[in-house]
């Protein structure tokens, strides 16, 4: 079924720019939007965001929130008519998430003095960050790891050994056991991805995971991964990593404000999706979620919101531009979700010691 | 039982109507609305409703707690459509009143009521998917074209009638109630008297919020009275209602009526500006960051009320929790019927009854309908002159959303969007 033609004001409009009279529509091609995971199990359930993630990310790059050429191959394009298209005010909340933590991700890489860098990331699922980096002609001395379920990282080989634009940055996989690896990317580079239940690294026989260096600065990622464990698991699963890399960082972005009438809201929706997130009732805020990483032993750690990150860290050209894509109508709905999630980063050692620079 | 009569019975339990049906019944709205003025006038008792946003089942909640159509006099300040899954049953039904009860039902356009943000926001999505075809949202968009931008509530008295049949009516003149909050049942949550009455005890603590809410949510009515610069008994000044709020364009009500309003809403203008601008705490006008309309100030409302001989104006446009909010001296008050806004926000909703004045005099002492009225001597703040209506008499309904499972909602249940 054919978009039928929607007069598009933009081509009517004279060569005005400027905040004013901006368009807040686009006369593209709608989609309908529904997705929802019913699977029986919780860890299904818990996959199931990564695939909502998958599908807000590309519906951001699709409408030019975000450069992303390899989004496109970690969804699945529908049966029947045009890509799922999210509502502006997540494709903006996508957009703002993925800066933040583009940015913290890039001060990482290039604080300090030059040498080899880790990152690791937790419950990486569909994530392209990787392949953004790696293609990256500069990209150097960079080992990076993904862990998730091993249903999710055999698909990510699978998709990786069949996509030639995606093999072609990760080439030569090779599998052991429910890791793969690709260690001799150009400039020293090195790939992992562990199937791995995060869960289990707290057994007690458990071995170190394999490819994972200790002597480096290496950044632990959580972007709405350690959310979905018991608080007790969380703090160990990152006691885990603090008790064996002494140069280490982290940022972890989470949903807060559990129990204002928005946070109970969610929290219920998110319950009638089978969703629970467990830290939520614990670190209810930036500064608890500060304190948390101070008490897992990181010197200095720092926080924004989605909103303060959107106000402080875009620049007026850009805010400009994402605007001028589809317009956002409904400002007070928009402080209220972005509001509610939090990006905070923390270290010891070599990490974010630059993350102001830069800042306007 | 007439074919209006069906169609409204059918689209009261959710279901579409035939697109045939639909073509007709738009067809006898244009007719109707053809002949409203920009800005239409509306005698009280009104109850006046802010944003709906295809949240059929929490309409069905206002009809509740507010009165059916037509036993109630409804007037809605727009944005019927868009974000919720049922505008189009919403609007049609909404619609489908105001033919069969014109003098009842006034709409009035909201900036959702564009074919453009249609197109973004869900309506159209909704329209294809629910008829195969975007014929109706085509039937829906000419209509939209033909909505009344604002409307001019006349006759509101400065005392409320009672909510029930139980309380006496004496209690409320003698009481001078201004601003009465009632929950869903109808049972009262909170009272300010105005301030300059001997019954007067409401300090300002007492007009603290009525639920809790932060400080970003003013009293309601805090400093009301201080405005209240009429005798009590006088009829209080009209009620100016429209969507999003004023223009540097429009001084006065009269250029609203002047307007050319049977378009697409435009990107700027005072057409747009009336559907788009928001109410701030700022001096004067200010660029919105909507992208559209303007900021403006508590001097922009007054001096704009003075001038128009308004004591109030009523609008919507922007979500609050608390479901209503009274800005500026209670010179402007943002009015959100929309609970648990996008079934993801948490927040309440309310509706706000106007009671009639039982003198009639608000009605005959002004002519608000006549084009040229606010020429001549009307200077603005005049000497000994408070410079501001007092205002009527206010009953806010709150009401929650409906719970999912009681109305024969569709087994599948609307799933919010989050960031996971």
């Amino acid at each position: 079924m054919s978009a039928p033609s929607i007069p598009n004001l933009l081509s009517l409009r004279g060569s005005r720019g400027g905040a004013r009279g901006r368009s807040r529509g686009r006369g593209g091609h709608p989609a309908s939007a529904s997705s929802s995971s019913s699977s029986a199990t919780r860890d299904a359930t818990i996959q199931g965001t990564d695939t909502d993630a998958a599908v807000s990310r590309m519906s951001a790059v699709d409408l030019g929130y975000l450069q992303d050429p390899f989004a496109q191959f970690f969804v699945q394009s529908p049966a029947v008519g045009v890509p799922v298209r999210r509502l502006p005010i997540i494709n903006r909340g996508t957009y703002t998430r993925t800066a933040a933590l583009d940015r913290l991700v890039s001060s990482f890489l290039s604080g300090g003095e030059s040498g080899e860098r880790q990152i690791i990331s937790l419950g990486a699922g569909t994530d392209t960050r990787c392949f953004k980096l790696f293609s990256q002609p500069t990209q150097a001395g960079l080992i990076y790891h993904e862990i998730d379920f091993p249903v999710t990282v055999r698909k990510k080989l699978q998709l990786v050994s069949s996509i030639p634009s995606l093999r072609a940055i990760i080439p030569n996989t090779k599998l052991e056991g429910e890791t793969w690896s690709s260690q001799q990317l150009p400039n020293g580079c090195q790939y992992w991805c562990h199937g791995l239940d995060l869960r289990d690294l707290l057994k007690e026989d458990r071995k170190s995971i394999v490819g994972v260096r200790t002597d480096i600065p290496t950044l632990l990622i959580s972007e709405c991964c350690l959310c979905y464990l018991e608080v007790s698991e969380s703090s160990n699963i990152i006691k885990h990593f603090t008790d064996r890399i002494q140069s280490l960082s982290v940022i972890v972005y989470e949903p807060i404000h559990p129990n204002d009438p928005f946070g109970k809201q969610m929290v219920s929706n998110l319950a009638a999706r089978r969703i629970r997130m467990p830290t939520l009732d614990e670190y209810t805020d930036p500064h608890k979620q500060e304190a948390r990483l101070r008490n897992a032993g990181f010197n200095s750690t720092q926080s924004l919101t989605i909103e303060e990150i959107w106000k402080k860290w875009v620049t007026a050209e850009e805010k400009e531009r994402v605007d001028s894509l589809e317009g956002l109508d409904e400002l007070e709905e928009w402080n209220l979700l972005a509001g509610h999630y939090v990006v905070a980063w923390a270290w010891r050692g070599k990490g974010f010691e630059g993350w102001e620079r830069g800042l306007g | 039982m007439s074919d209006l009569d069906k169609a409204i019975a059918q689209l009261r339990a959710c279901r579409p109507i035939p697109e045939a049906q639909v073509r007709e019944v738009c067809h006898k709205a244009r007719e109707l609305l053809i002949e409203e003025g920009n800005v239409v006038t509306v005698a009280a008792p009104v109850t006046i409703c802010g944003d709906i946003h295809g949240q059929f089942h929490d309409l069905m909640e206002l009809f509740r707690v507010g009165g059916d159509p037509p036993d109630t006099n409804y007037l809605f300040m727009g944005d019927f459509v868009d974000r919720g899954f049922y505008s189009l049953e919403s609007f049609l039904l909404l619609l489908c009143l105001k033919v069969r009860y014109p003098d009842r039902m006034t709409l009035i356009r909201g900036n959702h009521e564009s074919r453009q943000i249609t197109t973004v926001y869900g309506f159209y999505d909704e329209c294809l998917r629910k008829y195969g075809s975007a014929n109706v949202w085509r039937y829906c968009c000419d209509i939209f074209d033909y909505l009344a931008l604002g409307a001019i509530v006349l006759g509101a008295s400065n005392t409320l009638t009672p909510p029930n049949d139980s309380t006496p009516n004496e209690d409320y003149i003698e009481q001078e109630i201004e601003i009465e909050v009632c929950n869903a049942d109808g049972d009262i949550m909170s009272r300010f008297t105005r301030r300059n009455s001997d019954h007067s005890s409401g300090s300002e603590q007492q007009r603290s919020p009525i639920n809790g809410t932060g400080a970003k949510t003013g009293p309601p009515g805090s400093g009301a009275s201080g405005s209240s610069g009429g005798t009590i008994g006088n009829p209080t000044g009209a009620v100016l209602c429209v969507h999003g709020g004023l223009s540097p364009l429009i001084d006065t009500v009269d250029k609203i009526r002047l307007l050319d309003r049977k378009q697409e809403v435009p990107h700027e203008g005072a057409m747009c500006d009336l559907l788009w601008s928001d109410p701030d705490e700022i001096d004067g006008w200010g660029l919105s960051p909507r992208g559209a309309g303007f900021l403006f100030g508590a001097d922009i409302v007054k001096v704009f009320n003075h001038r128009n001989d308004l004591s109030l104006i009523a609008r919507a446009h922007q979500l609050v929790m608390e479901g209503f909010k009274e800005m500026f001296d209670a010179s402007i008050v943002t009015v959100w019927s929309a609970p648990n806004y996008c079934y993801r926000c948490g927040n309440v909703a309310a509706v706000l009854e106007l009671s009639e004045d039982p003198s009639g005099e608000g009605l005959f002492a002004r002519s608000n309908g006549d084009v040229g009225r606010s020429n001549g001597m009307r200077g603005v703040m005049m000497e000994n002159d408070n410079g501001l209506k007092s205002g009527p008499a206010r009953r806010y309904r709150v009401f929650q959303a409906a719970p999912q499972d009681s109305r024969g909602m569709p087994a599948k249940k609307p799933v919010a969007d989050y960031f996971l």
